[in-house]
């Protein structure tokens, strides 16, 4: 098998290919160029982080009480001060609008409550259009007043001295492991760097099949010498090289660009890179055996892409799906390549954990590219 | 008139006996809403999380409780001789619960006892939303089981405006419509377009007698009868199973259309006069109708996080505004008042694209 692929018809083969590529530097760069643009566009430009809330108040209560609790919303670093409402139907109209995205209406019994020892309610409006920054702003909130509750807790204890009698509180103490900044972005670019790779791969693989049948020198190569596997295989050997280095810069962009920690084995990762191509070639392959010409195979990458990019859990949390959707995503091998990349990267793992991951990625790299090779056979024949 | 209604008709024709081309506008719309509508969310559910119990007592079961009969968490039992670790790195738990020793009996004395909640920080935003998720519930433990005697003196009543239901589905719906229509009538519309720089059967219709208004508009009218038609579709399909409802005046919503119908066949058909190449007129197509209106819009999440030097790119992107208009009938229902100049701005790009393909338009007829 070695020494069929060093044969001499497989160099001059692959001689051929890259004398193609090397023409049409346009190939170079679309290999190289579009996926780590997509990579760093996409990385800067998507997170859901929740920061900076526009924040509205109506305070009714006026006091040095209310003052202070309108003071630690706008400390706490989640929220910005935008604007002060003397009614809550005004507040209103500004949530609707969108010019404000959290109000908090304090009640003009507010102090009094305190003072006299009675509760108090604070309401909450939330524009719960995006329902994740509005259930995170509202973890916010909660967090801040219970910080107030405490801090009057230890003034009224002090004045009054009731300590007895009163039985404690069950504080949670929350703590981000692997990523203690809470960043975002990490989680997003981990995962689509796998689906860069697949469609890119997928992309490369299906132009250049269909350029040589576009330009009817298909039954040419055919009457070579060379046999079918060894077509293929030199057709695929250059772009696979090519966006290798492409998905080694990937990972480097990753981790240079993105500040992303690399805590785990590298050759984990790349391995699985690697594995990733092969599934995008053995794909775009197949699908260049369907389609005549270079723009329907473009075209039909449309039905594909949908499916692999919504069912990977490479930019919203597989765990968010819905529970008859998510034993799909067992059959993405973006999935998987996320859950690898995610777990040497941030966590650390290794292959011992890893395996079930990395043993689907070669079954699926295995099936599509004899899917492919039987289909491009079948099709000349 | 009649030399444009005929131009119309003449493409419909052309674009039905494609049938590639009528999957690509009827099918896979459908397919995107239904799989990345319902995939596209952050809200995690039976997120799985252990639970170490040092304490083995009442109030820990207790809290243990709480937090099972929370939608978020999925809890597995943790020994307390095994590290949590193990569960984060094969990924089998996200988050870990520790009760400490003594809990239970510091309650009952009234000292405060501290919960350590670990979670798996490599995807942070579902870390914050859990640690948002864990504090509603340690609350609700307090008031129940803690806490007796001392109410907790503010107490905050959340309302959720306009969803209350925090359903995803509702925010991604009307964004994956709108990118939907940004990119199938242009693609199909540039396709059109430029087929006939390649075939140069533009050149027939150089010298018959159609001027380049009633051949652009004719094009034009074509593709948006078949935006409006996809937009119908994608409605039905969001009333139906989306759980959409209107929340406002539609009038804008449907002027909006109109012209964002417009806008975008105006789009598509301008790529095709500048580049007479199906293949690289597909690609600037997908620049503009996906990656842009994908990225750039709001659709997924906020403009607000983009970095301020890309940020102002998004005043350009012609489906930011028909996003937000679409959000506002169905989520908001502020009307008129709030989106009066979004509605202009399409209407401003549009006319832009248009004016743009009239002139060279011209001029290519002035080179011939």
């Amino acid at each position: 098998m070695l020494s069929r692929l060093f044969s001499h018809r497989m160099r001059a083969l692959i001689v051929k290919e890259l004398s193609h590529m090397k023409r049409d530097r346009r190939i170079m760069m679309s290999l190289v160029m579009p996926p780590l643009l997509q990579l760093m566009l996409f990385g800067t430009v998507m997170s859901p982080d929740v920061a900076n809330v526009q924040l509205g108040i109506v305070d009714s209560s006026q006091s040095p009480e209310s003052r202070e609790l309108v003071a630690a919303l706008s400390q706490s670093g989640s929220f910005v001060l935008r604007s002060v409402y003397y009614s809550a139907d005004a507040l209103g109209d500004d949530l609707s609008k969108g010019t404000i995205a959290a109000g908090v209406v304090i009640s003009p019994s507010f102090a009094r409550d305190l003072h006299t020892g009675r509760p108090t309610t604070v309401q909450v409006l939330l524009n719960a259009v995006n329902a994740n920054t509005a259930a995170i702003s509202q973890g916010y909130v909660q967090g801040v007043v219970q910080n107030f509750n405490q801090t009057i807790q230890i003034d009224t204890h002090q004045v009054a001295g009731t300590g007895a009698g009163r039985r404690g509180f069950a504080i949670l103490r929350p703590t981000l492991l692997f990523n203690p900044g809470g960043v975002t972005t990490w989680f997003i670019v981990t995962g689509l760097l796998g689906s860069l790779l697949i469609m890119n791969g997928s992309m490369t693989a299906s132009t250049t099949m269909v350029k040589e049948r576009e330009a009817g020198t298909l039954e040419q190569l055919l009457m070579t010498p060379s046999k079918i596997s060894e077509i293929i295989i030199a057709k695929i050997a250059p772009s696979f090289a090519m966006l290798t280095v492409t998905g080694l810069v990937g990972v480097a962009v990753v981790g240079l660009y993105f500040d992303v920690p690399f805590r785990g084995s590298a050759w984990l990762l790349v391995v699985a890179s690697a594995l990733c191509l092969l599934c995008g070639i053995g794909m775009g392959t197949a699908m260049a055996t369907l389609t005549k010409s270079a723009t329907q195979a473009q075209l039909a990458t449309f039905f594909i892409t949908p499916p692999l990019m919504s069912l990977s859990g490479a930019m919203t949390p597989a765990e968010a799906m819905p529970v008859w959707m998510r034993p799909f995503t067992v059959l993405n091998p973006v999935y998987h390549f996320g859950v690898i990349s995610r777990a040497t990267m941030i966590k650390g793992s290794g292959i011992s954990d890893l395996w079930p991951n990395m043993l689907a990625l070669v079954v699926f790299a295995l099936v599509l590219m004899s899917v492919s090779v039987w289909r491009f056979r079948r099709q000349l024949n | 008139m009649t030399r444009l209604l005929a131009q119309t008709r003449k493409e419909l024709t052309q674009l039905t006996r494609d049938r590639l081309a009528v999957a690509l506008v009827l099918v896979l719309p459908l397919m995107q809403l239904t799989l990345m509508g319902n995939s596209f969310s952050l809200i995690v559910h039976d997120l799985p999380i252990v639970v170490q119990d040092f304490d083995g007592s009442k109030s820990s079961r207790e809290l243990i409780e709480a937090f099972r009969a929370s939608q978020t968490f999925q809890i597995i039992v943790w020994p307390t001789d095994r590290s949590p670790d193990e569960a984060f790195s094969k990924g089998s738990a996200r988050g870990a619960v520790i009760i400490p020793e003594h809990f239970g009996r510091d309650i009952a004395r009234g000292v405060d006892a501290q919960v350590q909640i670990v979670l798996d920080g490599s995807d942070a935003n579902t870390a914050k939303l859990v640690s948002a998720n864990a504090g509603g519930v340690a609350r609700s433990f307090n008031a129940t089981h803690g806490a007796v005697g001392t109410p907790q003196p503010v107490r905050t009543a959340v309302r959720f405006w306009y969803n209350p239901s925090l359903s995803s589905k509702r925010f991604y719906g009307p964004g994956l419509m709108v990118m939907s229509i940004s990119m199938f009538p242009p693609l199909l519309a540039t396709l059109a377009m430029a087929r006939e720089g390649e075939r140069k059967t533009i050149l027939q219709v150089f010298v018959s007698n159609v001027s380049a208004h009633e051949f652009l508009l004719g094009k034009i009218l074509a593709f948006m009868i078949v935006t409006l038609g996809e937009v119908a579709l994608l409605l039905a399909f969001q009333f139906v199973f989306f759980g959409a409802h209107l929340a406002g005046d539609p009038t804008p919503f449907l002027v909006a259309t109109l012209l964002y119908a417009f806008c975008v066949a105006a789009f598509g058909t301008m790529v095709g006069v500048f580049i007479p190449n199906q293949a690289a007129a597909m690609q600037a197509v997908m620049f503009g109708g996906f990656l842009l209106v994908f990225m750039l819009s709001g659709l997924m999440f906020p403009l607000s996080n983009i970095p301020s030097g890309l940020r102002w790119l998004s005043n350009f992107v012609w489906g930011r505004y028909y996003i937000e208009i679409v959000r506002d009938m169905f989520l908001q229902g502020a009307g008129w008042p709030a989106v009066w100049w979004k509605v202009l701005a399409i209407a401003g790009i549009g006319a832009t694209f248009y004016g743009g393909t009239w002139r060279r338009m011209r001029r290519m007829q002035l080179e011939v």
